[in-house]
C-alpha cells in the first residue's frame, strides 16, 4: 500500500500553495522599490543608492536653474513664501541665517538647529510626509527633502495650492545650490550668496592650509546593526577630503554604504571618526576590535552638532575635522 | 488461569491480576449534535472471556472506544478497571494495563515493522536506555502470534492492508496488558487471517485476558464471544449470550433488515443470514 | 531485529565531520585571507595580533552563532514535524519565528537594547503567537487537524508581519533599515555574549526536546493511537510545542528570521535513514548546524563586500530543496 508521509495530498497541495506565496510575497516586500534612506534589503540597499545619487546627480545637471529636484518651477514671486513649512534641516536652520525665520510656521520632528526653532510647532516627519499636518498650519510654501518617497506628498501639497520646493542635500554642490534656490525664493538672494560665498571661502582655505599633507585614511562608521559607514556618495567624505583626509570606503558611492566589519579590517583606515556615543559603543562591541585602530584607541571625535547635516556650519565642520586629522597644521587653520 | 498452549512459541504470560472492564451508564454527546451518541450504556467486560460489542453503523460501538480512551468527555457514568475509575488513572499506567486497537490509523511515520511494533512497549520504558531483555521477547511474540513476522523486514509503508492492520494488532499485544480492547480489527483481512485473529482473541482470553471487541461479523462474534452486547442508536437493546442475543426479531428491529437465524450444525453457535431487502433501501437513522 | 541508532550512527559522523571542516573554511575566508595554519595559531591566540583578533573577535564567534542557530532551528523544526505530524511544519511557517521578531522588535522600538531583555521579549513573543495559533485552530476546527494549524500559523505569521511594520511606522529610515536587516536574518556582529546565550538555549530547550524525543515517536501515530500508547496526546503536543517555539525565538532573538532550515533538515535527516525521533532530532542539529554555516560563508562571500541577509541565502537554498522533496511526496 502506498502511503502518503505524513499528511494528506491536499493538505500538502494546500500548504505548499501557502509556503510559495508567503516567500513569493517576503521576495516582493523585500525589493519594493525604496529610497535609499528607508526600507530595502541591505544587499540591494548599495545598488539602489548608488543608482538614486547618480540619478540625482544627472537630474541636477540637466534640471533647469528655475526648478527643483523634483522638476517643479520654483515660485516667481516672493509673496509665495509668506508662510513656510521647511521640512529639510538643512534648508530650516539656512532660513534663520538668512534672517527670514520669522516666516516659519512649522519645522520637521527632526529640526534641532539653531535652538530657537524649537518654537516653531513640529508637522511630523520629513521623509513620509503628514501632509494634513503640514496644511493644518497654512503654509504657502513646503520646503521638502528630494527623495522619491516624498513625491506623493509633493502632488499632494501642490494639488491643495501650496508651492513646494524639493532640494537634495548629499553634497556639497547640494548644499551650495541650495542655498541661492532658497535665498531667490524668499527674496534674500544677496544674503543667500554671501553666506555661500563665505562658506565656500572657509572651505578653500582649510584646502590650502593642508595642500600637501598626507592623506590619513579614514573610516566613519554611523550605523552598527548593520554596520554601515560614509561612503563616497556623502557630503561627509567630501569634508574628509578637504580636511585632509582620505575615507577608505570613497570608493562606494553610496552616501552610507552597508559594509563588513571584516571589510573595514581589510582597508585598515588608521583612525576611526565617531562621536562620544558612537565611540562608547563601538568600544564594547568585541568583534570591532578586529580593527586596528579600534584595538589601539586611535579615535577621532567628531562633533555631531557641526557634522550631523550640511548647513551653514560646513565650514567649521571641517576646520574641526582638519584639526583632529592634522594637529601640526592646527594653527594655520581659520579661527 | 486454564492451561492452554496454543502454539509452540509461545512462553508463559507473567501472571497478573485478572481485572474485569465495566462501563457504567456512561453517556456521550458530541458538540453540536441533538442526540446522544451513548445513552446510558452499561457493558461489563469479564476476564477470561471475549465480550463483544455489535450493532448497526452509528449505534455508537466506535464512541465506546473513544471514550475508554478518553477522546471524548462522558456526560455521566464511569468507565471501570476493576473498582478503580479509569479518570484517576495516568495515561502510562491506562496504557500499561489496557491495549487499545482503534478502528483506523493512518501510516504516517515510515518505520520498520519491528521498530513500529517495540512501540507498544513505550508504557513500560523510560526516556532513555536500550530495549530490554523483556521489551525485546514481548515484541517478539506479539509479532509471532499475529502473523506479523511475515513482514519482519519490511517497512510500514509498504504493508498491505491486511498486514497493516495485524502489526498494529501486534503493537498492541506487545503491550502485554490484561486487556484488550479493539474496534473491528478484521476489517481487510480475508478468511485466514480473520479467523486467525478471532482465535487469537480467543487464546487471550483463556490465558485470563479481559477481551473487548467491537465487530460487524455476528456470525464470528456468535462463535467465539461469550457475552454480547447488542447497541442501537446509542442504547443497549440487548446484552447476554450470543443464543440470548443472537434473535430474529431483536436483531431485524435493530438492523432493520430482513434477516434469518439459524444455528450452524457445524459449530454450534447461532448464525445469522440476512435475506434479500427486496427493494425496501430503508433509510438509517 | 531491532538496533536503534545503528542506521543514524554513519550520517551523524559523517555530518560532524563535514560541520567542523566546513566551519574551519568558514573561520579562514573572508575579506581579509587568513590560511587554516594561521586559524589554528589564531584560535590559540599566537601570530599576528590582527589575525588574531579577526579570528578571535570577528569570524569565530560568527561562525559559532551560525552553527548553533542552526542546530537550534534544524532541532525545533523536527520537533514542530513531528508534534504537528505533518513535514511541511516550521518555526517560521507556524507564525512562531514573526511572534518572537514582534515581541523582540517592540522592545527595540522602545529603545530597549539588552540582549537579555530582548531575547526574554523574543520567549514572550513567541509564546504568544503558539497560543495563538493552536487557540485559533481549536476554535475552528478543533486542535487536533493539523492542517487547522498550519493555517493558523500562516495567519498569525502574516499578523505579525503587520504588527512588526505598524511598529516600525514612524522610525527614523536609519532604525527602520536596521530593523528590516535584522528581520531578513544575519550572523554578522556575533559576540561571544551571544554565542553563549544561544548556546544555553539550544542545550536546554534542545535537550528537553532530545529527552522527550520518545514521546514524539508515538505523537506522531496519531491522537488516538498516542493516546492508547500512554501519551497525554493534549498536555504532551502543548509541551512540545512550546519548548520548540522557544528554541525557534532564541534563535530570532540571536540572529533575526531566518527560515527554511527547520524546515529542510528534518527532511533531509529522515532522508538520510533517522526515523525515530531521538536520532532524527540529533542529526537535524548537527546538518542544520552544518547548513547555516555554510549558508553564512555563502551570505559573505558571494558579494562581497556586501553581507547579504542570511534568511535570504536560506530561502534561496531551502526552496529548490522544498520543490523537489515536495514533488516525491505529492507523486
Amino acid at each position: 500500500m502506498s502511503v502518503l508521509f505524513f499528511a494528506s495530498e491536499q493538505a500538502v497541495r494546500r500548504a505548499a500553495l501557502v509556503l510559495v506565496s508567503v516567500v513569493m510575497g517576503a521576495v516582493a516586500a523585500c525589493t519594493t522599490p525604496g529610497d535609499s534612506a528607508s526600507a530595502g534589503s541591505s544587499a540591494t540597499s548599495s545598488a539602489t543608492e548608488s543608482l538614486a545619487a547618480s540619478a540625482a546627480g544627472s537630474r541636477r545637471a540637466s534640471a533647469p536653474a528655475d526648478t527643483d529636484d523634483f522638476g517643479t518651477p520654483f515660485p516667481k514671486d516672493v509673496s509665495a513664501s509668506a508662510r513656510i513649512v521647511s521640512l529639510n534641516p538643512t534648508a530650516t536652520e539656512l532660513l534663520y541665517t538668512l534672517g527670514v525665520s520669522e516666516r516659519l510656521v512649522g519645522r520637521s520632528a527632526w529640526d534641532e538647529f539653531p535652538a530657537e526653532v524649537k518654537s516653531v510647532p513640529s508637522v511630523g516627519n520629513g521623509i513620509g510626509v503628514n501632509v494634513e499636518a503640514v496644511l493644518g498650519v497654512r503654509p504657502t510654501l513646503v520646503v521638502l527633502y528630494a527623495t522619491p518617497e516624498n513625491r506623493t506628498a509633493a502632488e499632494a501639497l501642490q494639488r491643495a495650492g501650496v508651492h513646494t520646493i524639493a532640494l537634495r542635500v548629499d553634497h556639497i554642490a547640494d548644499f551650495m545650490a541650495l542655498t541661492t534656490r532658497l535665498g531667490r525664493v524668499v527674496g534674500a538672494e544677496r544674503r543667500a550668496i554671501t553666506v555661500r560665498d563665505t562658506v565656500q571661502a572657509t572651505l578653500d582655505s582649510v584646502r590650502a592650509v593642508l595642500r600637501g599633507v598626507t592623506a590619513t585614511p579614514v573610516v566613519w562608521p554611523v550605523w552598527l546593526a548593520p554596520t554601515m559607514v560614509i561612503g563616497g556618495g556623502s557630503f561627509l567624505d567630501e569634508l574628509i577630503e578637504i580636511a585632509g583626509g582620505h575615507n577608505v570606503f570613497h570608493d562606494s558611492p553610496a552616501p552610507s554604504p552597508q559594509v563588513s566589519i571584516e571589510e573595514i579590517a581589510k582597508r585598515n583606515p588608521d583612525f576611526v571618526i565617531a562621536s562620544d556615543s558612537t565611540m562608547a559603543r563601538l568600544r564594547k562591541d568585541a568583534p570591532w576590535r578586529a580593527v586596528r585602530a579600534v584595538r589601539d584607541a586611535r579615535w577621532l571625535r567628531s562633533d555631531p552638532a557641526l557634522t550631523g547635516r550640511p548647513s551653514v556650519v560646513l565650514g567649521m565642520a571641517a576646520v574641526s575635522l582638519a584639526r583632529v586629522m592634522h594637529p601640526e597644521r592646527a594653527a594655520a587653520l581659520p579661527r | 488461569m486454564r492451561a492452554d498452549a496454543v502454539t509452540v512459541n509461545v512462553t508463559a504470560q507473567p501472571a497478573r491480576a485478572a481485572v474485569p472492564l465495566r462501563f457504567e451508564g456512561v453517556s456521550v454527546k458530541y458538540r453540536g449534535r441533538t442526540t446522544r451518541a451513548l445513552d446510558g450504556v452499561t457493558v461489563q467486560a469479564a476476564p477470561g472471556h471475549v465480550t463483544a460489542v455489535v450493532g448497526p453503523n452509528g449505534s455508537g460501538k466506535s464512541t465506546l472506544v473513544r471514550a475508554l480512551l478518553r477522546r471524548v468527555p462522558l456526560e455521566t457514568g464511569r468507565i471501570l478497571l476493576g473498582d478503580i475509575d479509569l479518570l484517576t488513572v495516568a495515561p502510562r499506567d491506562f496504557a500499561a494495563q489496557i491495549a487499545v486497537v482503534s478502528q483506523r490509523e493512518e501510516p504516517s511515520l515510515p518505520l520498520s515493522v519491528a521498530e513500529f511494533v517495540a512501540l507498544g512497549r513505550f508504557p513500560h520504558r523510560g526516556a532513555f536506555g536500550a530495549m530490554s531483555q523483556a521489551d525485546t521477547a514481548a515484541v517478539q511474540r506479539a509479532m509471532e502470534r499475529t502473523g506479523a513476522i511475515e513482514t519482519d523486514g519490511r517497512r510500514t509503508d509498504e504493508l498491505s492492508g491486511g498486514e497493516w492492520q495485524r502489526v498494529r494488532i501486534a503493537r498492541a499485544l506487545a503491550q502485554e496488558t490484561r486487556v484488550m480492547v479493539l474496534d473491528e480489527p478484521t476489517t481487510f483481512l480475508d478468511i485466514a487471517h480473520e479467523m486467525a485473529v478471532f482465535e487469537l482473541l480467543d487464546s487471550l482470553a483463556r490465558e485470563g485476558c479481559t477481551v473487548l471487541l467491537v465487530s460487524h461479523q455476528l456470525n464470528l462474534v456468535a462463535r467465539f464471544a461469550s457475552h454480547i452486547v447488542l447497541l442501537h442508536r446509542g442504547q443497549v437493546a440487548a446484552a447476554g449470550t450470543p443464543s440470548d442475543v443472537m434473535r430474529g426479531e431483536i436483531l431485524e428491529r435493530v438492523y432493520d433488515w430482513p434477516l434469518v437465524v439459524t444455528r450452524d450444525p457445524a459449530v454450534g453457535a447461532p448464525a445469522l443470514l440476512p435475506l434479500r431487502g427486496g427493494g425496501r433501501g430503508r433509510h438509517r437513522g | 531485529m531491532i538496533r536503534p541508532g545503528a542506521s543514524t550512527l554513519l550520517p551523524l559522523v559523517l555530518g560532524a565531520a563535514a560541520l567542523v571542516l566546513v566551519a574551519l573554511v568558514a573561520v579562514a575566508v573572508g575579506a581579509v585571507p587568513i590560511s587554516l595554519s594561521d586559524v589554528v595559531q589564531g584560535v590559540l591566540g599566537q601570530g599576528d595580533v590582527a589575525i588574531v583578533s579577526i579570528v578571535r573577535d570577528l569570524r569565530a564567534p560568527r561562525v559559532a552563532l551560525a552553527a548553533l542557530v542552526g542546530a537550534a532551528l534544524g532541532m525545533s523544526g523536527g520537533a514542530l514535524q513531528g508534534t504537528l505530524r505533518n513535514q511541511l511544519a516550521e518555526p517560521y511557517l507556524l507564525g512562531v519565528s514573526g511572534g518572537a521578531a514582534v515581541g523582540a522588535v517592540l522592545l527595540m522600538s522602545l529603545r530597549v537594547t539588552d540582549p537579555f531583555l530582548v531575547t526574554v521579549g523574543a520567549f514572550v513573543g513567541a509564546a504568544t503567537a503558539a497560543a495563538l495559533v493552536t487557540a485559533l485552530a481549536r476554535v475552528v476546527g478543533g486542535s487536533g487537524d493539523t492542517r487547522l494549524l498550519l493555517m493558523a500559523g500562516v495567519v498569525v505569521g502574516a499578523f505579525a508581519n503587520a504588527a512588526i511594520l505598524v511598529a516600525l511606522a514612524d522610525a527614523p529610515p536609519d532604525r527602520l533599515r536596521g530593523a528590516l536587516w535584522w528581520m531578513m536574518g544575519s550572523a554578522a556582529g556575533a559576540s561571544w555574549q551571544a554565542v553563549g546565550r544561544i548556546a544555553v538555549a539550544t542545550l536546554v530547550l534542545g535537550g528537553a526536546l532530545v529527552w522527550r524525543a520518545r514521546e514524539l515517536d508515538v505523537l506522531v501515530l496519531g491522537d488516538e493511537p498516542a493516546a492508547a500508547l500512554g501519551v497525554d496526546v493534549e498536555r504532551a503536543s502543548r509541551r512540545m510545542f512550546l519548548v520548540a517555539s522557544l528554541l525557534a525565538a532564541a534563535t530570532v532573538a540571536s540572529a533575526g528570521l531566518i527560515g527554511f532550515i527547520g524546515l529542510v533538515v528534518p527532511n533531509l535527516a529522515r532522508a538520510l535513514g533517522a526515523q525515530r525521533h531521538r536520532g532524527m532530532l540529533i542529526l537535524s542539529a548537527v546538518y542544520g548546524a552544518l547548513l547555516l554555516v555554510a549558508a553564512d560563508l555563502v551570505a559573505r562571500t558571494v558579494r562581497a563586500p556586501a553581507d547579504l541577509p542570511l534568511g535570504a541565502v536560506t530561502a534561496l537554498i531551502g526552496v529548490p530543496f522544498f520543490l523537489t522533496r515536495l514533488r516525491k511526496v505529492v507523486l
